[in-house]
C-alpha cells in the first residue's frame, strides 16, 4: 500500500518536473522569437496542473483559457505535438489549427479552450449537460482566472450549474493579476468561499503548491461531483513565475514587471529547474519532499527524454 | 513619431482639458497601457480615470448609465472584440437612452487586433457590423493623419459612438506626407491626393495598402487621387463622387471582415451615380484559414492591380 502510494507520489513529481522543463525549454524558444503566436506560459501553476490531469478519466473534459499551456503539457502525448502546433504546423496537436490561445487536443480530453474571457465557462456547462444527457458519468473540469472570473459569465455559469446539479469542477487560477493590474488595483476583494455558499457549492482552497495534497483534494472533489451531482469550486492561489526588474530611468533598481505572456527573459533553461526558494514553486515544494539527489536525476532524465522528443 | 505615439499624445491633450469626464477600462494606467495609447493620461480636477475590472457587458452599461446623468466617458478597450460581451446594452439599452441622453457623450475607444496570429478567436476587425446593429457612428484612425479630426471633431461629440485604432500599425512611422489632407463636412473621409487617373478608396484599415498602391501607379506616370474613409456609417459619399467624376476609373481597398462593409453602401453609390466607367474592388473573402492563425492582412499586389486597370 505504502509502495503503490510512494509510485503515485514519484509520477505526480515527475510529471511536474516534465510540466516545467518542458515549459523552460518553451519560454527557450520565444526568446529566440522561434513562435508567431502569443504563448502564456505557466510556471508555477504546475501543480494543480498535474493534478488535474492525473485525476481525469477517459472521459473527463477539462475546458481551458488563454493560459492553457500547464494542462496542454500535462495531457498531451508529446511535448513534438505542443511545440508544433505553437508552430502552426500539421503536426501540432491540433493540426495547427488552433496555435496558443484556442489550443485544445480533443483526444485527450480537452475539447475547447478560449481566448476571451469567460467564454469557456458556459461553454463547459453546455458540454457537462450534454453528458449527463447521454448518460456519461464524467466531470467537466473548467479552468478559470481570478481576472476571468469578473465577468458575469463566471457566475451565471455556476448558477447554471448548480441549477441542473452538472457534476463539474470550476477551477480558479488566482495569481492576484489580470494582465498588469493586481486585484486591488481594479476591484474589490471577492470571498469565493462565501460566494460558493450563496449557491450551495462546496469550495475548496489549495495553496501550497504540494502536488500530491492536490491530487488528492481535486479526486475528492471529482468524488463529490459525481456524488452528489454538483459543481464544486476550488480557488487555487498561485503565483506566475517569471517576472523581473526592468532598470527604466524612474526606477535604475528595476521596475517590478509581472509575467503575463512572451518570453521569461531572466528564466533560463538549467540542470535543476527551480526558480524560486518558497512555496510558490511547486519545484521547491518537490525539493523539501524528496531526496534533493534522487530528484535532480529525476530532472536530468526528464530533460533528456524531452530534448530527444523535440530533437 | 509612430502612429500610436501620436494618436496618445492628442489624446493626452484632449484628455488633461476633459471636463466632468469619466475615463475607465482595464489596465488603462498600468503595463503597457494599451501598447501605448493610454499611456500617460491625465485629468482635469473633477474628471476621474478609472480602472476598471474585466466586465465588459456592465461597463458598456454603466457609460451609458452616466449618459443619462450628463456625464461624459470613454471607455478604452485592449480589443474590439470585447466589446461583443456590450452588444446588448449597444443595441437596446441604447434605443432608450438615445432619446433621453442630455447631450452627454459616451466613446467606446477600442483597438483593432488585425496584426495577425492572434487565432480564430480575438480578430475581429468589423467595426461596420457593431455600428450597422446599434444604429451609431463609428471611425477609424487609418492613417495617423486623419487622427487630430476624429479625435477632435468625434471623441466628445454628443451620443455613443466607436472609435478604433488598428494594433498592426501601432509601431509604424506615420506615413510621411507634405500634402494638405481634406475632410469633408462631417468629418468623414479625408482626401490625401487628387490626381487625373484613377480613384482610390480605402476603407477600414487598408490605407496603407491603398498608399502603397497610390505611390506605386504615381511612379508609372499614373496619377490618382487616394481617400480614406473613416466613418464605418458613412453616407454622403459626394466628396469622392466628384471626384470620380473626373477620373471615372475607381480602386476599392476594404479589409473588413464584415459582410455588411461600408465600401458595400459606398459601391452602390458609384453604381447609383453611374460615374465609374471601371471598378475594382480588393476586400476578404471568408475563407476556412481565417479559423486559424494567420497573418490577417487584405494582401493587395499593386503590378497586377495596375495591369487590371490598363
Ligand atoms: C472578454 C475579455 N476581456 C479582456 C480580455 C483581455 N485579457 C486577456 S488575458 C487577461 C487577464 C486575465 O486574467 P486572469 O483570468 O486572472 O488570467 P491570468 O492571465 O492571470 O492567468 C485579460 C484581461 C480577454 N481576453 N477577454
Ligand atoms: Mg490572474
Amino acid at each position: 500500500m505504502v509502495a503503490e502510494e510512494n509510485k503515485v507520489a514519484w509520477r505526480l513529481a515527475e510529471r511536474v518536473v516534465h510540466n516545467r522543463i518542458a515549459q523552460m525549454m518553451i519560454n527557450e524558444r520565444i526568446k529566440q522569437r522561434a513562435f508567431k503566436v502569443p504563448v502564456h506560459l505557466a510556471m508555477g501553476h504546475e501543480a494543480i496542473a498535474v493534478a488535474v490531469a492525473e485525476s481525469m478519466l477517459p472521459d473527463d473534459a477539462l475546458c481551458l483559457t488563454h493560459r492553457n499551456i500547464h494542462y496542454n503539457l500535462a495531457r498531451a502525448d508529446s511535448l513534438r505535438a505542443e511545440i508544433d502546433e505553437l508552430s502552426l504546423l500539421p503536426s501540432g496537436l491540433a493540426g495547427g489549427w488552433l496555435g496558443s490561445m484556442n489550443m485544445a487536443n480533443p483526444r485527450r480530453g480537452i475539447p475547447y479552450t478560449s481566448s476571451i474571457l469567460g467564454n469557456s465557462l458556459s461553454v463547459a456547462a453546455g458540454i457537462s449537460l450534454a453528458d449527463r444527457l447521454r448518460g456519461a458519468a464524467s466531470v467537466t473540469v473548467v479552468v478559470t482566472g481570478d481576472g476571468a472570473m469578473e465577468e458575469g459569465a463566471f457566475f451565471e455559469t455556476l448558477q447554471f450549474m448548480k441549477s441542473c446539479s452538472l457534476s463539474s469542477l470550476v477551477i480558479v487560477e488566482n495569481n492576484t493579476w489580470s494582465l498588469a493590474t493586481r486585484i486591488a488595483e481594479r476591484r474589490c476583494p471577492i470571498d469565493l468561499d462565501k460566494l460558493a455558499a450563496a449557491f450551495a457549492i462546496s469550495y475548496r482552497h489549495l495553496q501550497g503548491n504540494d502536488v500530491g495534497d492536490y491530487y488528492r483534494q481535486v479526486q475528492a472533489a471529482r468524488q463529490e461531483a459525481i456524488a452528489q451531482r454538483t459543481p464544486v469550486l476550488l480557488e487555487v492561489q498561485l503565483t506566475t513565475l517569471g517576472s523581473w526588474l526592468q532598470p527604466t530611468p524612474e526606477f535604475p533598481e528595476g521596475k517590478f514587471i509581472n509575467y503575463h505572456h512572451g518570453a521569461a527573459p531572466k528564466v533560463a533553461l538549467q540542470e535543476w529547474p527551480v526558480l524560486e526558494q518558497d512555496a510558490g514553486d511547486p519545484l521547491f515544494v518537490l525539493a523539501q519532499q524528496w531526496d534533493e539527489a534522487a530528484l535532480r536525476d529525476l530532472a536530468e532524465t526528464v530533460s533528456q527524454r524531452l530534448a530527444e522528443e523535440v530533437s | 513619431m509612430t502612429y500610436i505615439e501620436h494618436i496618445n499624445s492628442l489624446l493626452r491633450a484632449r484628455l488633461a482639458v476633459a471636463q466632468d469626464t469619466v475615463v475607465f477600462g482595464q489596465n488603462i494606467v498600468a503595463g503597457s497601457c494599451l501598447s501605448g495609447l493610454t499611456r500617460g493620461i491625465r485629468v482635469p480636477e473633477g474628471s476621474q480615470i478609472l480602472q476598471t475590472q474585466n466586465s465588459e457587458n456592465t461597463l458598456t452599461g454603466i457609460g451609458l448609465g452616466m449618459m443619462l446623468r450628463g456625464v461624459s466617458s470613454i471607455y478604452f478597450l485592449k480589443q474590439l472584440d470585447f466589446l461583443l460581451l456590450g452588444m446588448d446594452h449597444l443595441v437596446n439599452s441604447y434605443n432608450i437612452v438615445r432619446r433621453l441622453h442630455a447631450g452627454s457623450s459616451f466613446t467606446l475607444f477600442a483597438i483593432v487586433v488585425d496584426q495577425g496570429y492572434e487565432g480564430p478567436q480575438s480578430c475581429l476587425n468589423n467595426l461596420d457590423d457593431f455600428c450597422s446593429m446599434a444604429h451609431i457612428p463609428g471611425y477609424v484612425i487609418s492613417s495617423g493623419w486623419d487622427a487630430e479630426v476624429v479625435l477632435n471633431r468625434h471623441l466628445f461629440a454628443p451620443g455613443l459612438k466607436i472609435i478604433c485604432v488598428s494594433q498592426r500599425l501601432f509601431g509604424t512611422a506615420l506615413p510621411s506626407w507634405s500634402e494638405p489632407v481634406e475632410t469633408d463636412g462631417a468629418g468623414e473621409i479625408f482626401r490625401y491626393a487628387q490626381g487625373e487617373d484613377v480613384t482610390i478608396v480605402s476603407c477600414n484599415f487598408s490605407f496603407p495598402q491603398a498608399l502603397q498602391t497610390w505611390r506605386y501607379w504615381q511612379e508609372r506616370g499614373l496619377t490618382a487621387s487616394l481617400f480614406s474613409v473613416s466613418g464605418a456609417s458613412t453616407s454622403d459619399w459626394s466628396m469622392i463622387l466628384q471626384d470620380l467624376q473626373r477620373t471615372r476609373k475607381l480602386l476599392v481597398l476594404d479589409d473588413s471582415k464584415s459582410d455588411n462593409r461600408s465600401s458595400d453602401r459606398f459601391l452602390l453609390a458609384v453604381r447609383e451615380s453611374a460615374l465609374a466607367d471601371r471598378v475594382l474592388v480588393q476586400r476578404r473573402r471568408f475563407a476556412p484559414e481565417w479559423l486559424k492563425p494567420n497573418p490577417d492582412l487584405l494582401e493587395v499586389v499593386p503590378a497586377e492591380l495596375f495591369q487590371q486597370l490598363q
